[in-house]
């Protein structure tokens, strides 16, 4: 079997889970306590509960609703909010809350990704130096350090700047921004003002915002976010660049004349990268969870915002089209995993040859 | 770009010439010695056999030849000394001012002649260019040291299974060595891949050098090893237990086309294994080494059948199927110990049956075993056999004594 094969295998593979988290959902949301039908009209009035029950579908039999729900969801139909917003589509409120936690999780992965590795890759290089144990034991606390507490502390210290970092004060800091405010991305919605009007688009801080003050915004929040990521990846770069640079084809490729640097790249690095594919994609997973809490605290109103409110307001179609995303994600990322695997590694799929 | 260079030499002249190396491992415990004054030669077209137990500095002294020695090893003293022309007139035009002038001088003004950092040494000058003499590899710098790995010296290791990177084809492997030494790239270097496959007896070689190395078999792979190494253009192969990973035919088939190389390309080759049965099939001459120290060298026949040192009449006493009938299969007790201190008694005697007094108070150096065997010698007290055994010890010790005055200088 190719490589490529067993990729569009893994592809196909996909479907049957889908299906499957789809149905936990389902069971989720409607046999558990939830009755959206007291959340909506309070529950003094039984006949009113009685009516919205009706009217929202819920006196049918369940397998009834259970193929209904599945038929939405595999159609994509995502229902109306019946809480929150009361009639509003699921689709629009997601489109109007997504922005921002794309946002996060962009600059979470990025933030951990381009410290972390390069962290781990120096200390692999250099092991049982100074800069090795600093990194090696910076990692170690970076991960063990609880995201809800690492928050706290950071706004705290964030919003005292002033007093406690020898008058560095973070909100005046580049440009002005509030540290409790959810980041503006209307510059965004105009990106070819990035090249037409830089000034306006990268630095200044009108009422589109720009992508500095952005970024500057998000950045307390990304890095607790992607901490414990960032120590993951730093940790297992500094194994795999051991364990790959201490192996019999490096010896072969230093045998035969390969350079230093030449054999970093080519033969070390791409070995190395390996085992981190997994930890890189894994960070899908503590995103989706993660951000929940993270948005809470630095007041971010995102999805992780909304599927908070959703599931405190017994907002049922919204609680379990957010799942349903939620379950794609995941989905989408192992399948990126393992197109990520198929690239860098060649003895994938193999074995059934 | 080296074919070009005319290599006019007579027949087994010295490639390589190994001097009293000594290379060690500081560990906070304690300092192993693994390879301690360690001496031989190789000529051209030779094949050297290195024997030993596990723990003997076989491959220690391999690495050492290629200076691969990473820390916490290094090397102490000694000299690697690596002839070739084209090796040393590469390094001679990149490092004039770490090269020896050593033209026409011997003894005392050679050595005023050579500074701390000279690592290429010239006894011959044609022109500009050097025409004869030799780099001492022990003292070549890293950044030159790559001019000198694989196209001077290649090295073949022990498993085939590892020793190809797995995330990139065999040929690509292959047309990196090509493109470093030969400077070969593209469809050129493509063809000349696929030709080194086939010369190591890789059948549709055309579609294998597209495959990864997990598509080959465990001897496919040491094949392909093999043509990578053959890509650099080596003039001396070292190869590290190199059949110990493969079972018995296949071995053979690799020993058998080690030795149509050679023959072809007129290669030196230095044989590290612990298999005598495989020493027999490969090597022309053969060096027994025991904790980290040569302790006999003679012509491969002459060791099998009149081998001198009690620890080389126990290996050969050992090999299954020397005495048909025997319930157990004989072994010599005990283990090789470690060499952490420097050398003052036999390291072998606790375990050598014909072990004596002297044995333990004076440390043996390699002697011809009598007047007639110059090309036999043995580091053991009964040896020369043709003098009594007080002067045999006092030659050892006299010899060993001296030895110790040159390190202290």
């Amino acid at each position: 079997m190719s490589r490529w094969s067993y990729f569009l295998r893994r592809l196909v593979l996909s479907i049957p889970v889908i299906l499957f988290g789809t149905t936990i959902v389902f069971m989720l949301v409607r046999l558990g306590p939830i009755d959206p039908a007291a959340a909506i009209v309070g529950m003094g009035n039984p006949q009113g509960i009685e009516r919205i029950r009706e009217q929202l579908g819920l006196t049918q039999p369940l397998w009834q609703q259970y193929i209904d729900f599945m038929i939405n969801m595999f159609t994509l139909d995502l229902g109306q909010s019946w809480v929150i917003q009361p009639g509003r589509d699921a689709y629009s409120l997601v489109a109007s809350y997504a922005p921002r936690t794309i946002w996060l999780g962009f600059w979470s992965v990025v933030i951990a990704l381009f410290i972390g590795i390069p962290l781990g890759f120096y200390a692999g290089l250099n092991p049982n130096t100074g800069g090795d144990y600093f990194a090696s034991f910076g990692g170690i606390v970076w991960r063990a350090m609880p995201n809800f507490w690492l928050a706290i502390l950071l706004v705290s210290v964030l919003v005292q700047s002033q007093d406690l970092l020898f008058g560095f004060n973070w909100s005046n800091w580049l440009v002005t921004t509030d540290i409790l405010s959810p980041p503006n991305l209307r510059f965004l919605s105009t990106p070819l003002e990035a090249i037409t009007n830089p000034i306006d688009w990268w630095v200044s801080t009108g009422a589109n915002g720009s992508f500095l003050a952005a970024l500057k915004q998000i950045a307390p929040a990304a890095i607790v976010l992607g901490s414990a990521s960032m120590g993951n990846e730093m940790r297992i770069g500094r194994t795999a660049i051991l364990e790959t640079i201490n192996s019999d084809y490096v010896e072969t490729a230093r045998a035969k004349g390969v350079s230093g640097r030449s054999l970093i790249w080519k033969h070390v690095f791409r070995n190395a990268l390996i085992p981190l594919v997994p930890i890189i994609t894994g960070e899908a997973f503590l995103l989706v969870g993660g951000s929940v809490l993270v948005e809470t605290v630095f007041a971010i109103n995102g999805i992780g915002y909304l599927f908070y409110q959703a599931a405190l307001n017994a907002d049922l179609p919204l609680l379990g089209a957010l799942m349903f995303i939620f379950i794609l994600i995941t989905v989408f990322t192992n399948i990126l995993q393992d197109l990520l695997y198929t690239l860098i590694d060649p003895r994938v799929g193999y074995e059934s040859e | 770009m080296s074919s070009q260079l005319p290599r006019e030499r007579t027949a087994g002249e010295t490639v390589l010439s190994v001097e009293n190396l000594r290379t060690a491992f500081f560990t906070d415990k304690e300092t192993i010695r693994a390879v301690d004054g360690v001496s031989f030669d190789v000529r051209e077209g030779e094949t050297v056999g290195i024997v030993g137990e596990s723990g003997s500095g076989k491959s220690v002294t391999a690495r050492s030849i290629m200076g691969l020695i990473k820390s916490p090893g290094r090397v102490l003293d000694g000299a690697v000394n690596f002839r070739d022309r084209d090796v040393l007139s590469r390094l001679v035009d990149s490092n004039r001012k770490r090269t020896a002038d050593v033209a026409g001088l011997s003894g005392a003004e050679r050595a005023d002649a050579v500074d701390e950092d000279d690592f290429a040494f010239v006894e011959e000058w044609d022109g500009d260019e050097p025409a004869d003499g030799y780099v001492d590899v022990t003292r070549v710098p890293d950044s030159a040291l790559r001019t000198l790995r694989g196209n001077g010296i290649a090295m073949i290791f022990q498993d085939p299974l590892s020793s190809l990177n797995p995330v990139y084809t065999v040929g690509n492997q292959i047309k990196e060595a090509l493109r470093l030494h030969q400077g070969l790239r593209g469809q050129e270097a493509t063809e000349e891949a696929i030709n080194l496959l086939e010369a190591v007896s890789i059948p549709d070689a055309k579609r294998r050098v597209t495959e990864y190395p997990h598509q080959f078999s465990g001897g496919m792979r040491q094949r392909a090893v093999i043509a990578m190494a053959l890509a650099c253009e080596p003039k001396l192969l070292i190869c590290d237990e190199p059949t110990t990973a493969l079972d018995v035919t296949i071995q053979a088939q690799i020993l058998e086309l080690l030795s149509d190389i050679q023959e072809e390309r007129g290669l030196s080759i230095v044989f590290i294994t612990h298999d005598m049965g495989v020493m027999a099939e490969i090597a022309d001459r053969l060096n027994v080494m025991y904790a980290g120290e040569i302790v006999e060298t003679a012509p491969v026949e002459e060791v099998f059948e009149n081998p001198k040192h009690p620890y080389t009449q126990g290996l050969l006493e050992s090999i299954p199927g020397r005495h048909p009938g025997e319930d157990r299969l004989r072994t010599i007790e005990g283990d090789v110990p470690t060499p952490n201190e420097p050398a003052t008694d036999c390291r072998f005697s606790p375990r050598c049956p014909e072990a004596f007094a002297e044995c333990e108070s004076v440390h043996p150096v390699s002697v011809p075993v009598n007047e007639e065997a110059s090309d036999h010698t043995a580091a053991c007290l009964l040896y020369p056999e043709d003098q009594s055994r007080e002067s045999a010890v006092e030659t050892h010790r006299r010899r060993g004594e001296d030895s110790e005055e040159a390190l202290n200088e």
